[in-house]
């Protein structure tokens, strides 16, 4: 990491400059119109996410106009995937005409890959002169930042530019449903001076942990809140660019905000936050989030910006709203007997048959529906055509997706662009079609930088040529079902989902982290074997020798290893499995493969307790103790003699606390996946040893309570 | 009665030693009232008839006997003795008198001196029917210079960490500083119950508790708890987010075994009461919640509860160190509404007496002294051109001619010889200082601690030198 050294000279120049300029300048914003990740997948591959429709009206127009009206004057729009058609919209929406009062710069380039690319670019070519508004393109809010703002400027005036970012969060207590499952965060902060202290994901977490040093800094009132929602809207000051610049390996502003807090006592930076209790402000990060935020779009909680008030100014789309939030576009036609009970959105010429029931619902513009219609939570795009008899609930059907007669669409199913499904079909709950075939799209990705950016289109062709299924998408139904690729080991903390996280009701249960976990797990087994990989092994194993050789001190050990880990670019949990795996070959690795289960255990277990801090440096994460698990499962599969050494193993790394009770017990219940390691679990001794912890914990879990 | 009031009168004052070698610490003057006539008033002024008095046979013997220590109370006092020597915390006292115990009960520290409201607390108690209330007070820093003590503050301290939620009632967290190693640590699921939690370091613990009379049953029962503070509240704090104690077919269920085996013991908290059941269907029948945000039932279904009332403003003190001691004095005569001077003291009319000052009953004060700032004690002798600023007097002393005493803290019965000059310095009891010494910030500790005294400042160590041959020459052992 690099640290700020050269910048001073730089700061001092703005400073002296800046006291008057200050408040003339125009405000600046920087918005990022790329999510960088590929949530959104199969529908991203048409259509950028910042274009995809929400209450008819593109998600970046909502941002925009939430830029406008809070005064920002000047906004540069970063694109990378699909940069072409951002550029085509926005050039012909009101913010390029002469009259806007917020001029917005488009700038496009193919190699952003994180918003750290973004701000690095920002700092390179020196475009902000003052503090600015970082948002992304998906952001919908109507939240009045001119107080936050003016907060931040004060701060940075009273503490000499200590304060970098201001970080705008909304009041809204858990379980709410606008607020984003895998956004879930809790903040410490100093109660008198907002200042940030501690910020964490608490995305399956059962304990949350605060450091003593954060309680150190004089202050005697502290305040811990598990009650806001991330708004992903920052003030920044102009610093920020300029420490993604010096700090390259700063990727999201997650990596951002948590260096700052961990440096905090070497750079002197802090980060502040402002919550608003009345705005609405939301990041559209997983279709449970478009679902709910669409949702309050026409319960009017981002008022001003409601459907009929047509704040993008564009001809046609305007809409009259009636009771019980029902709107309609111009030219729309009801056949007889159809409600629309409550909260729907009708845009212009479409038309809906006889005796449907509509509730809760957006229907896009130059869309037919049938007779005997029943949507309900359905997000209907533009131009697509549903025949009579069809139902469909809390579902995403995309721009000229056809439905024919008698079809079903259960709970979080989502069609893509131009998809034809039916007749008589009834499609399962969360069931994706789109018109790419998934086996196509890992082909050409491998070894392409995993990000929505990329052209597809050659591979069309390729696509044509496969049959569609009639099984899957009816008889006369056109598209593929679409299994979110899992090879994706780079994003461990997204769960690869297009449906996001299921908000889950009882915070008891763990169902939840359980189903993400299973599907990391799955994912672990795909690992490629590339070369990096074994030769990070070797290296690996040869610290290791060295390391019982020349005594070295375990935190050295730690260190060489990091080290090698960024030299071969291999991800913490490979480097976990890696370990693991040398670890327990080690004994194989000294003495030959000829050992005797006895003596293979009566070597292994000292080395497990000289190494223990190396692991416990590694593992904690309750993930990471399932992955080691898994790594010394999939060891022991291989090494099938000594399979009576597992138990002892597990059993000393228990002891040794590399490994928690929990995760034994749920790594036992839950990981197997084959008849092998099912087969592996039928193991007498590992039975009585899971036996004996799940006592052990039953006591435990008494006292302990 | 709804409430019990229990006064803990036991304690040593083991970090105030100086003082409390010969007067035990309930006993101390303060304002030339014993300490533990504050707690006694407080409970007075809202009502309350009759207080358990847990204490010691000293100080029994020393309330029926000493005229000096009168308790100018109309309540009746039930004084229960318990063994000095038996090291008991404040926890083993309550259990000790669990017989007496019919109510829910009101624990007070005698060394507690307040103006807060008392009410707000047992509201707290009421309101909720909570398992425990408390009061807490902003914490003060003493500005008043400490005899012997060279820096202003003790580094190093360890602060409590108090949590409390949005509304600031409920506690939802207390830990001492010495405890978290690993950071604080807090349930998630505690989060998702309370989501916006206030933790505070900067409080004073009352030591005043309003418990439900389950817990004193448990403590009999459990008979590991030792102090309320130190085990039994942060226990307490901890149980309200237990699952056990949350579901109510598990508490049944321990009901259950309980009748079967009453020789086990006990290691759950009973906290349903009689009227639980009414209390319960009313809770169910109301719209009433004490959270938004969720949809779940008031309390999230939890029976144990903790409040604490913390106070704004107000003096709330505890009389439990030196600096505290004088910071009391120095306050305590604005909680009360009586003559500063004492009708039966002789005051010589061409001497100045400070309106911040308090003379004792039968004290003699005669011509061309001053005294700002100061309390003199019961029965004390001023002599002529004596000047005391700040400083704290108690019973029985005699001041000769001339002296000069600034911020001091003087015990019974100590002589203070003619023209001596004393700065910062606190006497022991019975001491007997010679005429012209110049003693500055120095402890002159009773004969038997001697092993501790040494003198505070080096550049100072003329005068100690010459005051410790002085003690020599008249026989009292100082070095």
């Amino acid at each position: 990491m690099g640290l700020v050294a050269s910048r001073g000279g730089k700061q001092k120049k703005g400073n002296v400059t800046s006291e008057q300029e200050e408040e003339e300048q125009p405000l600046q914003a920087v918005l990022v119109a790329d999510s960088f990740n590929r949530r959104f997948f199969p529908i991203s591959k048409d259509q950028p996410r910042a274009l995809l429709p929400l209450g008819n009206v593109a998600m970046i127009d909502y941002t925009l106009e939430f830029l406008t009206s809070t005064g920002v004057q000047e906004t540069f729009v970063f694109c990378c995937w699909m940069s072409n058609k951002i550029k085509d919209h926005l050039l012909k929406s009101k913010w390029c005409r002469p009259t806007s009062p917020n001029v917005v710069h488009i700038i496009t380039s193919d190699l952003y890959r994180s918003l750290g690319d973004v701000l690095r670019d920002v700092d390179a070519k020196n475009l902000v002169r003052n503090d600015f508004i970082l948002v992304y393109g998906d952001v919908v809010s109507n939240i009045d930042v001119s107080q936050a703002l003016q907060e931040h400027r004060h701060r940075r005036k009273v503490d000499k530019n200590i304060s970098v970012m201001t970080m705008v969060f909304k009041e809204s207590s858990p379980g709410h449903k606008s607020r984003c499952e895998e956004d879930d965060v809790i903040v410490a902060m100093d109660s008198k001076s907002k200042r940030v202290l501690h910020y964490q994901k608490t995305q399956g977490l059962k304990k949350l942990q605060f450091p003593m040093n954060i309680f150190q800094h004089g202050s005697d009132e502290f305040e811990i809140r598990h009650d806001l929602l991330d708004c992903h809207i920052s003030i920044c000051s102009p610093q920020v660019a300029e420490l993604f610049t010096d700090n390259f390996d700063y990727q999201t502003r997650n990596d951002f905000v948590r260096g700052i807090l961990v440096n905090e006592e070497i750079l002197g930076n802090q980060i502040h936050l402002y919550v608003t209790q009345d705005g609405y402000g939301a990041r559209v990060s997983n279709l449970q989030m478009y679902d709910s935020v669409s949702s309050d779009m026409v319960r009017r909680w981002v008022y001003p910006l409601t459907p009929e008030a047509n704040f993008t100014d564009q001809q046609g789309q305007g809409c009259t709203h009636s009771r019980h939030n029902v709107y309609r576009g111009a030219e729309v036609s009801l056949g007889h007997g159809s409600q629309m009970e409550e909260n729907v959105l009708i845009g212009r010429d479409t038309s809906i048959g006889a005796n449907c029931h509509i509730s809760n619902s957006v229907i896009g513009n130059n869309c037919t529906i049938g007779d005997n219609v029943v949507l309900d939570r359905a997000h209907m795009w533009n131009n697509v055509h549903i025949s009579s008899n069809v139902e469909i609930h809390q579902s995403v059907v995309c721009d000229g997706a056809v439905v024919k007669e008698a079809v079903r669409l259960n709970k979080q199913c989502v069609l893509a662009y131009n998809v034809v499904i039916g007749p008589n079909l009834s499609l399962p709950e969360g069931t994706v079609v789109s018109m790419h075939h998934p086996e196509e799209e890992e082909e050409d990705d491998d070894d392409e930088f995993l990000s929505d950016d990329q052209e597809v289109g050659h591979s069309k062709d390729k696509t044509r040529q496969k049959a569609f299924n009639p099984a899957e998408v009816g008889p006369e139904g056109k598209g593929y079902i679409w299994k979110a690729s899992m090879n994706d080991t780079e994003d461990e903390e997204l769960a690869q989902c297009l449906w996001g996280l299921v908000l889950n009701p009882d915070p008891e249960s763990d169902s939840e982290s359980e189903a993400s976990e299973e599907s990391q797990d799955r994912s672990r087994s795909v690992s490629p074997e590339i070369d990096d990989v074994n030769a990070f092994q070797l290296e690996v194993l040869g610290t290791l020798q060295r390391g019982l050789e020349e005594n070295i001190v375990c935190d050295n050990l730690v260190l060489e290893i990091n080290s090698l880990k960024y030299a071969y670019n291999i991800t913490l949990k490979e480097v976990m499995q890696i370990l693991t795996r040398v670890v327990l070959e080690y004994p194989f690795q000294q003495q030959g493969t000829q050992l005797t289960t006895l003596q293979y255990t009566g070597s292994l277990l000292p080395l497990l307790k000289t190494w223990s801090p190396v692991f416990k440096n590694y593992i904690k994460r309750a993930q990471d103790h399932l992955d080691c698990l898994s790594a010394v499962e999939e060891l022991f599969l291989e090494q099938d003699t000594h399979q009576t050494a597992m138990v002892k193993v597990l059993m000393k790394m228990y002891q040794l606390e590399i490994l928690e009770e929990e995760a034994i017990l749920k790594w036992f219940s839950t990981g197997a996946t084959n008849d092998k390691s099912r087969q592996l679990r039928k193991n007498q001794g590992l039975q009585k040893f899971i036996q004996w912890l799940k006592e052990a914990e039953d006591e435990s879990s008494e006292e302990g309570e | 009665m709804e409430l019990q009031a229990v006064l803990m009168a036991a304690g040593g004052g083991s970090r105030m030693m100086d003082l409390t070698y010969n007067t035990p610490k309930p006993l101390l003057p303060v304002g030339n009232k014993p300490l533990i006539w504050y707690p006694l008033n407080l409970l007075e002024r809202v009502g309350f008839e009759e207080v358990i008095v847990i204490t010691t046979k000293e100080v029994q013997k020393m309330i029926s006997t000493d005229p000096k220590v009168k308790l100018d109370v109309k309540m009746k006092l039930d004084l229960v003795c318990i063994q000095e020597d038996a090291d008991m915390g404040t926890a083993d006292a309550l259990r000790h008198i669990q017989q007496k115990v019919k109510t829910d009960v009101l624990v007070v520290s005698c060394d507690l001196i307040t103006d807060a409201a008392l009410h707000e607390v047992v509201d707290l108690f009421r309101a909720h029917n909570a398992t425990l209330s408390m009061l807490m007070s902003k914490a003060h820093e003493f500005t008043e210079t400490v005899p012997g003590q060279k820096g202003k503050k003790k580094t190093g301290e360890q602060r409590d960490f108090v949590g409390v939620d949005g509304t600031g009632k409920r506690l939802l967290f207390m830990a001492n500083e010495a405890d978290l190693d690993e950071g604080v640590v807090i349930r998630k699921s505690i989060m998702r119950k309370h989501p916006r939690m206030h933790i505070k370091t900067g409080l004073v613990d009352a030591h005043l508790y309003c418990l439900k009379k389950s817990v004193v049953d448990f403590l009999a029962d459990n008979k590991s708890i030792s102090s309320i503070r130190g085990e039994l509240v942060p226990y307490l704090v901890r149980k309200q987010f237990s699952k056990s104690t949350n579901s109510p077919k598990v508490i049944d269920e321990t009901h259950q075994n309980l009748k079967k085996n009453d020789s086990n013991v006990n290691l759950e908290i009973q906290i349903s009461s009689r009227d639980e059941e009414l209390l319960h269907l009313t809770q169910e029948r109301s719209c009433w919640n004490d959270h938004r945000g969720d949809m779940s039932d008031a309390y999230h279904g939890g029976r144990l509860r903790c409040y604490v009332h913390i106070m704004d403003e107000g003096i709330c003190y505890r009389v439990n160190t030196l600096a505290a001691y004088i910071e009391a004095n120095r306050l305590a005569p604005k909680l009360f509404d009586e003559p500063a001077v004492h009708p039966s003291a002789v005051v010589s009319e061409r001497c100045l007496i400070g309106a911040d000052s308090i003379i004792g009953a039968s004290c003699q004060i005669s011509d061309k002294t001053s005294i700002k700032r100061s309390t003199i004690g019961v029965s004390t002798t001023v002599r002529e051109k004596v000047k005391v600023t700040n400083s704290i007097i108690m019973h029985g002393v005699t001041i000769e001619e001339g002296c000069n005493i600034q911020g001091s803290v003087i015990c019974s019965n100590a002589v203070i010889g003619r023209g001596a000059d004393i700065k910062y310095c606190l006497v022991g009891s019975a001491q007997r200082i010679e005429p012209d010494a110049l003693p500055f910030e120095t402890l002159l500790r009773p004969p038997c601690l001697r092993s501790t005294l040494t003198p505070t400042s080096t550049h100072r160590s003329t005068h100690t030198q010459c005051l410790f041959k002085q003690l020599n020459r008249n026989n009292t052992c100082l070095c």
